[in-house]
Protein backbone atom coordinates (compact mmCIF):
# COMPACT_ATOMS: atom_id res chain seq x y z
CA UNK A 1 0.00 0.00 0.00
CA UNK A 2 2.68 2.23 0.98
CA UNK A 3 4.69 1.52 -2.00
CA UNK A 4 1.92 1.73 -4.38
CA UNK A 5 0.84 5.29 -2.69
CA UNK A 6 4.65 6.44 -3.19
CA UNK A 7 4.68 5.36 -7.01
CA UNK A 8 1.13 6.60 -7.36
CA UNK A 9 2.60 9.88 -5.73
CA UNK A 10 5.78 9.83 -8.50
CA UNK A 11 3.50 9.82 -11.05
CA UNK A 12 1.43 12.67 -9.85
CA UNK A 13 4.59 14.44 -9.30
CA UNK A 14 5.45 14.08 -12.80
CA UNK A 15 2.49 15.02 -14.56
CA UNK A 16 2.34 18.25 -12.34
CA UNK A 17 5.87 18.85 -13.16
CA UNK A 18 5.38 18.39 -17.02
CA UNK A 19 2.25 20.46 -17.08
CA UNK A 20 4.14 23.53 -15.10
CA UNK A 21 7.58 22.93 -17.43
CA UNK A 22 5.18 23.59 -20.34
CA UNK A 23 3.40 26.84 -18.75
CA UNK A 24 6.46 28.23 -18.44
CA UNK A 25 7.40 27.09 -21.94
CA UNK A 26 4.77 28.77 -22.99
CA UNK A 27 5.60 31.59 -21.40
CA UNK A 28 8.83 32.04 -22.49
CA UNK A 29 7.86 31.66 -26.30
CA UNK A 30 5.29 34.28 -25.59
CA UNK A 31 8.08 36.99 -24.29
CA UNK A 32 10.52 35.99 -27.00
CA UNK A 33 7.81 36.48 -29.06
CA UNK A 34 7.11 39.64 -27.80
CA UNK A 35 10.72 40.43 -27.78
CA UNK A 36 11.25 39.60 -31.48
CA UNK A 37 8.51 42.09 -32.59
CA UNK A 38 10.20 44.78 -30.09
CA UNK A 39 13.70 43.93 -32.14
CA UNK A 40 11.80 43.91 -36.00
CA UNK A 41 10.10 47.37 -34.50
CA UNK A 42 14.02 49.00 -33.49
CA UNK A 43 15.40 47.67 -36.96
CA UNK A 44 12.40 49.67 -38.85
CA UNK A 45 13.23 52.64 -36.52
CA UNK A 46 16.94 52.35 -37.32
CA UNK A 47 15.83 52.28 -40.99
CA UNK A 48 13.33 55.02 -41.51
CA UNK A 49 16.16 57.29 -39.27
CA UNK A 50 19.07 56.54 -41.50
CA UNK A 51 17.10 57.38 -44.30
CA UNK A 52 15.84 60.29 -43.14
CA UNK A 53 19.20 61.09 -42.07
CA UNK A 54 20.68 61.04 -45.87
CA UNK A 55 17.70 62.66 -46.66
CA UNK A 56 18.88 65.79 -44.40
CA UNK A 57 22.19 65.84 -45.38
CA UNK A 58 21.23 66.26 -49.21
CA UNK A 59 19.27 69.25 -48.33
CA UNK A 60 22.42 70.46 -46.17
CA UNK A 61 24.39 70.26 -49.58
CA UNK A 62 21.86 71.48 -51.38
CA UNK A 63 21.39 74.88 -49.08
CA UNK A 64 25.36 74.92 -49.04
CA UNK A 65 25.56 74.60 -52.75
CA UNK A 66 23.19 77.38 -53.10
CA UNK A 67 25.13 79.94 -50.64
CA UNK A 68 28.06 78.51 -53.03
CA UNK A 69 26.00 80.10 -56.31
CA UNK A 70 25.33 82.96 -54.82
CA UNK A 71 28.87 83.71 -54.09
CA UNK A 72 30.59 82.05 -57.28
CA UNK A 73 27.33 84.19 -58.87
CA UNK A 74 29.10 87.04 -58.85
CA UNK A 75 32.85 85.88 -59.89
CA UNK A 76 32.97 84.54 -62.88
CA UNK A 77 36.63 84.07 -62.86
CA UNK A 78 36.30 81.72 -60.50
CA UNK A 79 33.39 79.55 -61.39
CA UNK A 80 33.61 75.93 -60.24
CA UNK A 81 36.61 77.01 -57.39
CA UNK A 82 34.97 76.23 -54.68
CA UNK A 83 34.52 72.89 -55.57
CA UNK A 84 37.39 72.25 -56.84
CA UNK A 85 39.39 73.35 -53.80
CA UNK A 86 36.76 71.64 -51.84
CA UNK A 87 37.91 68.29 -54.10
CA UNK A 88 41.19 69.25 -53.87
CA UNK A 89 40.98 69.67 -49.64
CA UNK A 90 39.11 66.31 -49.13
CA UNK A 91 42.18 64.76 -51.42
CA UNK A 92 44.75 66.20 -48.86
CA UNK A 93 42.90 65.21 -45.92
CA UNK A 94 42.82 61.67 -46.72
CA UNK A 95 46.73 61.63 -47.50
CA UNK A 96 47.51 63.27 -44.06
CA UNK A 97 44.80 60.88 -42.39
CA UNK A 98 43.14 63.69 -41.11
CA UNK A 99 40.09 63.18 -38.54
CA UNK A 100 37.88 64.87 -40.94
CA UNK A 101 38.79 63.26 -43.75
CA UNK A 102 35.10 61.83 -43.75
CA UNK A 103 33.63 64.50 -42.36
CA UNK A 104 30.68 66.94 -44.33
CA UNK A 105 31.15 69.82 -41.99
CA UNK A 106 34.66 70.25 -42.95
CA UNK A 107 33.67 70.03 -47.47
CA UNK A 108 30.92 72.35 -46.36
CA UNK A 109 33.65 75.02 -44.96
CA UNK A 110 35.62 74.60 -48.28
CA UNK A 111 32.53 74.97 -49.73
CA UNK A 112 32.07 78.26 -48.23
CA UNK A 113 35.04 80.02 -47.56
CA UNK A 114 34.25 82.73 -49.28
CA UNK A 115 30.75 83.33 -48.65
CA UNK A 116 31.92 87.02 -46.83
CA UNK A 117 32.23 88.13 -49.83
CA UNK A 118 28.89 89.06 -50.56
CA UNK A 119 29.64 92.09 -48.28
CA UNK A 120 32.77 93.15 -50.02
CA UNK A 121 31.35 95.87 -53.18
CA UNK A 122 31.81 94.55 -56.79
CA UNK A 123 34.80 97.71 -56.87
CA UNK A 124 37.08 96.14 -55.02
CA UNK A 125 36.30 92.80 -55.97
CA UNK A 126 36.74 93.27 -59.57
CA UNK A 127 39.13 95.95 -58.97
CA UNK A 128 42.48 95.60 -61.66
CA UNK A 129 44.48 97.96 -60.47
CA UNK A 130 45.94 96.89 -56.60
CA UNK A 131 43.95 97.30 -53.88
CA UNK A 132 44.78 100.46 -52.38
CA UNK A 133 45.09 100.12 -47.86
CA UNK A 134 41.19 100.98 -47.09
CA UNK A 135 39.95 98.90 -50.00
CA UNK A 136 42.77 96.14 -49.07
CA UNK A 137 41.07 96.25 -45.09
CA UNK A 138 37.44 96.04 -46.63
CA UNK A 139 38.85 93.16 -48.83
CA UNK A 140 40.25 91.02 -45.87
CA UNK A 141 37.01 91.26 -43.61
CA UNK A 142 35.42 88.32 -45.75
CA UNK A 143 36.63 85.68 -43.09
CA UNK A 144 35.41 87.48 -40.29
CA UNK A 145 31.91 88.71 -42.54
CA UNK A 146 31.54 84.82 -43.47
CA UNK A 147 31.81 83.49 -40.02
CA UNK A 148 29.23 85.97 -38.93
CA UNK A 149 27.26 84.67 -41.64
CA UNK A 150 27.11 81.13 -40.51
CA UNK A 151 27.31 81.69 -37.02
CA UNK A 152 24.20 80.47 -36.24
CA UNK A 153 24.24 77.38 -38.24
CA UNK A 154 24.60 74.30 -35.81
CA UNK A 155 25.22 71.76 -38.40
CA UNK A 156 28.03 73.39 -40.04
CA UNK A 157 30.00 73.06 -37.29
CA UNK A 158 34.05 73.03 -38.03
CA UNK A 159 33.20 74.32 -41.15
CA UNK A 160 32.77 77.96 -39.58
CA UNK A 161 36.41 77.76 -38.45
CA UNK A 162 37.49 76.78 -42.14
CA UNK A 163 35.31 80.01 -43.37
CA UNK A 164 37.21 82.05 -40.56
CA UNK A 165 40.86 81.25 -40.78
CA UNK A 166 40.95 79.94 -44.66
CA UNK A 167 43.10 82.91 -44.73
CA UNK A 168 45.60 82.49 -41.83
CA UNK A 169 49.51 81.58 -42.47
CA UNK A 170 51.52 79.20 -40.85
CA UNK A 171 53.91 81.83 -39.81
CA UNK A 172 51.54 83.91 -38.44
CA UNK A 173 51.66 86.61 -41.23
CA UNK A 174 47.80 86.37 -42.38
CA UNK A 175 44.43 87.56 -41.20
CA UNK A 176 41.88 87.99 -39.89
CA UNK A 177 43.29 86.71 -36.21
CA UNK A 178 46.80 86.66 -37.22
CA UNK A 179 47.10 82.95 -35.90
CA UNK A 180 50.43 80.84 -36.50
CA UNK A 181 51.38 76.78 -36.93
CA UNK A 182 49.04 74.94 -34.67
CA UNK A 183 47.08 77.25 -33.56
CA UNK A 184 45.30 77.22 -37.10
CA UNK A 185 42.85 74.59 -37.67
CA UNK A 186 44.27 71.56 -39.26
CA UNK A 187 41.06 71.95 -41.55
CA UNK A 188 41.56 75.84 -42.62
CA UNK A 189 45.59 74.66 -43.20
CA UNK A 190 45.07 72.07 -45.60
CA UNK A 191 42.66 74.72 -47.40
CA UNK A 192 45.49 77.07 -47.32
CA UNK A 193 47.14 74.75 -49.69
CA UNK A 194 44.04 73.35 -51.79
CA UNK A 195 42.80 77.25 -52.51
CA UNK A 196 46.50 78.38 -53.98
CA UNK A 197 46.99 74.95 -56.04
CA UNK A 198 43.18 76.13 -57.80
CA UNK A 199 44.23 79.74 -57.79
CA UNK A 200 47.36 79.08 -59.30
CA UNK A 201 46.72 76.36 -62.08
CA UNK A 202 43.20 78.07 -63.00
CA UNK A 203 42.86 81.51 -65.45
CA UNK A 204 42.92 84.63 -63.65
CA UNK A 205 42.18 88.43 -65.35
CA UNK A 206 45.87 89.09 -64.88
CA UNK A 207 47.51 86.12 -65.74
CA UNK A 208 47.38 82.97 -67.58
CA UNK A 209 47.25 79.41 -65.55
CA UNK A 210 50.63 78.04 -64.19
CA UNK A 211 51.47 74.10 -65.25
CA UNK A 212 50.49 71.85 -62.65
CA UNK A 213 54.34 71.12 -61.78
CA UNK A 214 55.03 74.79 -61.55
CA UNK A 215 52.47 74.97 -59.43
CA UNK A 216 53.73 71.79 -57.25
CA UNK A 217 57.19 73.67 -56.87
CA UNK A 218 55.68 77.43 -56.13
CA UNK A 219 53.94 75.82 -52.89
CA UNK A 220 56.93 73.37 -52.08
CA UNK A 221 58.52 76.84 -51.66
CA UNK A 222 56.12 78.39 -49.49
CA UNK A 223 56.06 75.52 -46.85
CA UNK A 224 56.94 76.14 -43.51
CA UNK A 225 55.92 80.21 -44.41
CA UNK A 226 53.01 80.41 -45.79
CA UNK A 227 51.64 76.80 -45.45
CA UNK A 228 51.88 74.01 -42.51
CA UNK A 229 55.15 71.92 -43.80
CA UNK A 230 53.34 68.57 -42.88
CA UNK A 231 50.16 69.73 -45.07
CA UNK A 232 52.76 70.11 -48.39
CA UNK A 233 53.89 66.66 -47.16
CA UNK A 234 51.06 65.26 -48.01
CA UNK A 235 50.12 67.41 -51.43
CA UNK A 236 53.16 66.65 -52.69
CA UNK A 237 52.67 62.62 -52.21
CA UNK A 238 49.62 63.08 -54.17
CA UNK A 239 50.43 61.70 -58.02
CA UNK A 240 49.72 65.05 -60.31
CA UNK A 241 47.92 62.77 -62.36
CA UNK A 242 45.18 62.63 -59.79
CA UNK A 243 45.02 66.65 -59.33
CA UNK A 244 45.02 66.83 -63.13
CA UNK A 245 41.65 64.57 -62.52
CA UNK A 246 39.72 66.24 -59.77
CA UNK A 247 40.35 69.66 -62.36
CA UNK A 248 38.47 68.05 -65.10
CA UNK A 249 36.04 65.81 -63.09
CA UNK A 250 34.78 68.85 -61.30
CA UNK A 251 35.27 70.91 -64.41
CA UNK A 252 36.41 74.52 -65.13
CA UNK A 253 34.75 78.01 -65.50
CA UNK B 1 0.27 64.90 -13.41
CA UNK B 2 -1.17 62.65 -15.57
CA UNK B 3 -1.65 59.03 -14.91
CA UNK B 4 -0.97 55.79 -16.98
CA UNK B 5 -1.81 52.44 -15.49
CA UNK B 6 -0.32 49.29 -16.96
CA UNK B 7 -1.66 46.20 -15.37
CA UNK B 8 -0.68 42.62 -16.43
CA UNK B 9 0.10 39.69 -14.08
CA UNK B 10 3.47 39.22 -16.08
CA UNK B 11 6.06 41.28 -14.95
CA UNK B 12 7.55 40.63 -18.05
CA UNK B 13 5.26 43.06 -20.30
CA UNK B 14 4.93 45.25 -17.61
CA UNK B 15 8.14 46.11 -17.55
CA UNK B 16 8.05 46.08 -21.17
CA UNK B 17 5.84 48.14 -21.22
CA UNK B 18 6.42 50.87 -18.54
CA UNK B 19 9.98 50.84 -19.90
CA UNK B 20 8.38 51.64 -23.30
CA UNK B 21 6.78 54.70 -21.92
CA UNK B 22 8.88 55.83 -19.62
CA UNK B 23 10.75 58.38 -21.45
CA UNK B 24 7.39 60.06 -23.09
CA UNK B 25 7.19 63.30 -21.46
CA UNK B 26 3.85 64.39 -18.71
CA UNK B 27 2.98 61.02 -17.70
CA UNK B 28 3.26 58.98 -14.30
CA UNK B 29 3.26 55.28 -14.71
CA UNK B 30 1.25 53.11 -12.56
CA UNK B 31 1.39 49.39 -12.66
CA UNK B 32 -0.83 46.35 -10.70
CA UNK B 33 -0.65 42.75 -11.32
CA UNK B 34 -4.67 41.81 -11.40
CA UNK B 35 -7.88 43.10 -11.71
CA UNK B 36 -8.16 43.78 -8.04
CA UNK B 37 -5.46 45.99 -7.65
CA UNK B 38 -6.17 47.79 -11.18
CA UNK B 39 -9.40 48.84 -10.47
CA UNK B 40 -7.91 49.86 -6.56
CA UNK B 41 -5.46 51.73 -8.05
CA UNK B 42 -7.59 53.64 -11.23
CA UNK B 43 -9.64 54.98 -8.05
CA UNK B 44 -6.80 56.58 -6.35
CA UNK B 45 -4.68 58.06 -9.50
CA UNK B 46 -7.12 58.80 -12.29
CA UNK B 47 -5.53 57.38 -14.89
CA UNK B 48 -6.56 58.92 -18.46
CA UNK B 49 -4.80 55.84 -20.22
CA UNK B 50 -4.94 52.08 -18.65
CA UNK B 51 -3.78 49.19 -20.26
CA UNK B 52 -5.13 46.14 -19.69
CA UNK B 53 -4.39 42.51 -20.26
CA UNK B 54 -6.96 39.94 -20.16
CA UNK B 55 -6.08 36.43 -18.65
CA UNK B 56 -5.08 37.46 -15.02
CA UNK B 57 -5.55 36.04 -11.47
CA UNK B 58 -8.15 37.11 -9.03
CA UNK B 59 -10.18 39.31 -11.78
CA UNK B 60 -9.43 39.18 -15.17
CA UNK B 61 -9.21 42.25 -17.50
CA UNK B 62 -12.63 42.44 -18.00
CA UNK B 63 -14.19 42.76 -15.11
CA UNK B 64 -11.61 45.22 -14.43
CA UNK B 65 -13.00 47.01 -17.57
CA UNK B 66 -16.45 47.38 -16.36
CA UNK B 67 -15.36 48.19 -12.98
CA UNK B 68 -13.12 50.88 -13.87
CA UNK B 69 -16.46 52.49 -16.44
CA UNK B 70 -18.37 52.41 -13.22
CA UNK B 71 -16.03 54.09 -10.78
CA UNK B 72 -17.35 57.44 -9.92
CA UNK B 73 -14.15 59.39 -10.86
CA UNK B 74 -11.89 60.68 -13.64
CA UNK B 75 -10.92 56.63 -14.55
CA UNK B 76 -14.36 56.37 -15.56
CA UNK B 77 -13.40 58.32 -18.66
CA UNK B 78 -9.65 56.75 -19.03
CA UNK B 79 -9.05 55.43 -22.44
CA UNK B 80 -8.91 51.56 -21.89
CA UNK B 81 -6.63 49.32 -23.91
CA UNK B 82 -6.55 45.87 -23.74
CA UNK B 83 -3.62 43.75 -24.18
CA UNK B 84 -5.30 40.25 -26.01
CA UNK B 85 -3.79 37.37 -27.09
CA UNK B 86 -3.83 36.51 -30.53
CA UNK B 87 -7.34 34.95 -31.99
CA UNK B 88 -9.09 35.32 -29.06
CA UNK B 89 -11.97 36.78 -30.69
CA UNK B 90 -14.80 36.12 -28.06
CA UNK B 91 -12.55 38.06 -25.88
CA UNK B 92 -12.43 41.24 -27.73
CA UNK B 93 -16.20 41.61 -28.43
CA UNK B 94 -16.63 40.73 -24.04
CA UNK B 95 -14.18 43.64 -23.81
CA UNK B 96 -16.15 45.60 -25.88
CA UNK B 97 -19.10 45.64 -24.16
CA UNK B 98 -17.59 46.09 -20.83
CA UNK B 99 -16.43 49.45 -21.94
CA UNK B 100 -12.64 48.62 -23.50
CA UNK B 101 -11.96 51.36 -26.64
CA UNK B 102 -8.94 49.85 -28.03
CA UNK B 103 -6.61 46.37 -28.83
CA UNK B 104 -3.17 45.70 -28.54
CA UNK B 105 -2.54 42.12 -29.58
CA UNK B 106 0.14 40.35 -28.12
CA UNK B 107 3.19 40.14 -29.35
CA UNK B 108 2.31 44.25 -29.55
CA UNK B 109 4.68 46.81 -31.23
CA UNK B 110 6.37 48.98 -29.11
CA UNK B 111 5.78 51.97 -32.51
CA UNK B 112 1.98 51.11 -32.03
CA UNK B 113 2.80 51.55 -28.40
CA UNK B 114 3.98 54.52 -28.43
CA UNK B 115 1.92 56.25 -31.34
CA UNK B 116 -1.09 55.64 -29.17
CA UNK B 117 0.61 57.44 -26.17
CA UNK B 118 0.86 60.46 -28.79
CA UNK B 119 -1.90 60.25 -30.38
CA UNK B 120 -3.32 60.68 -26.68
CA UNK B 121 -1.69 63.94 -26.84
Amino acid sequence: MEDMSGKGTTTDDVSILQERLATVERSAAEKERQLERYAADLRETFKRERERRHELRRSYMATVRALCNAVEARDAYTGKHAERVAAYGMEIARVLDAPFTDDPEVEFGFLLHDVGKVAVPDSILWKPEPLTPEERLLMERHPVVGWEILREIDFLGEAKLVVRHHHERWDGAGYPDGLAGDTIPLAARVFAVADVLDALTTIRPYRPPSPLMEARAMIAESSGSQFDPEVVAAFLEIPPERLDHIRVEVGDA
Amino acid sequence: MRSVLIVDDDPFIRKLVSTTLEDVAGFQLHEAANGVEAVECASEVHPELVFLDIDMPRMDGIEACRLIRAQDNGAAKATIVMLTAAGAQENETRARSAGADLFLTKPFSPLDLLRLVDELG
